[in-house]
């Protein structure tokens, strides 16, 4: 195979565009199984998801295109320093716990169907509101950004540059798009059950072939990763150290009020499936975020030299290496692709969907049309979730940041937001004034740092010292100018 | 804040303090700031000894989790809320 060929034949291509095109028949049958033309319906699937569907959402959506890209392609850059993503991805569910108890009953209590439902319902601020759902909107837009380079890339990757990215991105979206209008949440979740389960069918097979069919077992690649860089396998230093605190805070807090899994959370059809599913989750990083880490490992000890931008395209590259070896290699590789594919797909369309019910509930109903029905507001949803995807595929196509640099961007602006669920549902004094001014007042420091070329001071990133700002600030206001509204 | 849907929790994690005296433990073991600068160690199952140590602290931090939702984060007819 010369190194301009498309590595798929004829029978793995069909294989593939059956399994895309099997979506959008899941988002017809979804469609078909509507049990309400309203927003609860659509955009939370009447709270009805059950263990297994509620679990595989969960998982399919948490795991990413990142996970599989972008984390083998930090691995590479910086070897076992990346055992922090274990340990961030686990934090999550501790993140849950801190706030998801009340939540839970409040949003069942209140009929909540986004974020800026409860912020909106417990706050009565109109502009803490709207700025946290424009700061929950920009977060997810630059996150389904990631995903859809990230389809880009793993085309690119797989065919060798024969397919350039922007062909990959255009195509997956459109699919996407169409089954997530069809169907809503149920449509969503479904395909979410059948990405799930090939993602978790792919990371076994990676754990199998990558490590030992290229580099010989872990061992053998730890001591050749050894002799070649030992600054990629030794312990990391007190800045390194402070790193992963720091990403314990960012990835523990940031990733539990992603507004997509918060609408997981009040979808569910009861407390208990919602525990039993946040208890599987507890134990996915290590069956999902170590398997990218090994296989990151071995591609630095397989494919040496590579830098920048390329990185991110590392997997793919290995696979293209399994894959040139046998025809059981060939076979197992197109099933790791389409766990690609479920990763990325699974991860965009549940955040285009939450940006979708944010805009038409927190923005257009509110300050557009008040009066609008909720067969418009569904309608206006489903068009805007077009209108999103095309400015994303625009941008997507068009810049060249790396994807784990796009979703540290992301959490600086999405963690400030985390003071309203973690200390509004607990804190009756804390007033909306105090939240709002605690949240600029991190987003500022985030920014600014950031902006300044600062964004690991001490090894803590930026948006993490922003967020002990604007805890402060929520601390101090609330001791000073404490709310008694909810005593009156 | 107050609500009455929240009477219907009999139990939640966060304001049981010493769980999470576990949890700080558990962090400090996961975290690898107690090995000498540059500490690679011996392979254990393939790992380097820092890398096996905190992968059996996340395991542990991942059933004590699975505990403590079980546990202590309680309500009233969990089949329906």
């Amino acid at each position: 195979m010369g190194s301009g060929d498309i590595v798929f034949g004829p029978g793995a291509l069909i294989a593939v565009g059956c399994y895309l095109l099997s979506m959008i028949g899941v988002g017809y049958y979804a469609r078909t199984k509507r049990q309400a033309d309203s927003m609860a319906d659509f955009y939370l699937a009447g709270r009805s998801l059950g263990l297994l569907v509620l679990f595989l959402t969960l998982y399919a959506t948490q795991y990413s295109g990142n996970t599989l890209f972008g984390y083998t392609g930090k691995t590479y850059r910086i070897g076992f320093e990346w055992t922090v993503s274990i340990l961030f991805m686990f934090s999550i569910i501790i993140g849950y716990m801190l706030f998801a108890p009340r939540l839970v009953v409040l949003a069942r209590a209140e009929g909540f169907i986004t974020p800026g439902d409860y912020i909106s319902y417990r706050f009565k601020s109109r502009a803490l509101t709207l700025l946290s759902t424009t700061m929950m909107i920009y977060a997810l837009c630059n996150y389904t950004l990631a995903q859809l380079k990230a389809m880009g890339a793993a085309v690119e990757g797989i065919t060798n540059g024969a397919v350039p990215s922007a062909y990959g991105i255009v195509a997956l979206a459109i699919i996407m798009v169409i089954y997530e209008t069809l169907g809503g949440m149920r449509s969503v979740a479904w395909t979410d059950v059948m990405q799930g389960i090939v993602l978790l069918i792919g990371f076994a097979l990676l754990v199998i072939i990558v490590p030992t069919q290229l580099g010989g077992g872990l061992e053998s690649v730890v001591q050749r990763l050894r002799e070649i860089d030992p600054s990629k396998v030794q312990v990391p230093d007190g800045q390194g150290n402070n790193t992963w605190i720091s990403y314990v805070f960012l990835l523990g807090c940031g990733a539990a009020i992603y507004p997509q899994a918060i609408q997981r959370l009040y979808a569910s059809r009861s407390l208990a499936v919602l525990k039993r599913s946040l208890m599987l989750m507890a134990f996915m990083p290590l069956t999902t975020t170590l398997i990218a880490l090994v296989c990151g490992l071995t591609a630095i000890v397989v494919l040496p030299g590579l830098e920048s931008v390329e990185t991110d395209q590392v997997l793919a590259r290995v696979l293209a290496l399994v894959m040139a070896e046998s025809t059981l290699g060939y076979w197992l590789v197109v099933v790791v692709f389409a766990a690609a594919l479920a990763a990325l797909m699974s991860t965009a369309d549940s955040a285009l969907l939450s940006i979708s019910s944010m805009f038409t509930r927190d923005i257009y109903l509110p300050h557009i049309k008040p009066d609008s029905s909720e067969t418009h507001l569904t309608w206006v949803g489903k068009v805007f979730s077009w209108i999103a995807v095309a400015l994303l595929v625009a941008v997507a196509i068009g810049t060249e940041k790396t994807l784990v640099r796009l979703l540290e961007l992301k959490f600086e602006v999405l963690i400030q937001v985390v003071p309203c669920f973690f200390f509004g549902l607990y804190w009756k004094r804390l007033s909306g004034r105090v939240a709002l001014l605690g949240m600029a007042a991190g987003l500022v420091v985030a920014l600014v740092l950031t902006w300044s070329g600062n964004r690991l001071p001490w090894g803590f990133h930026a948006g993490v010292l922003g967020l002990f700002i604007n805890a402060g600030v929520c601390a101090v206001g609330t001791w000073l100018a404490p709310d008694t509204s909810e005593e009156r | 804040m107050q609500h009455r849907a929240f009477n219907r929790i009999t139990s939640e994690p966060r304001s049981v303090r010493w769980i999470w005296f576990v949890y700080l433990a558990l962090y400090a073991v996961a975290i690898p700031w107690y090995w000498p600068e540059g500490y690679i160690g011996p392979l254990v199952m393939g790992f380097p000894l820092w890398v096996a140590t905190t992968l059996l602290a996340i395991v542990a931090l991942a059933g004590w989790t699975a505990y403590v939702i079980h546990r202590f984060w309680r309500s009233e007819d969990e089949e329906t809320v």
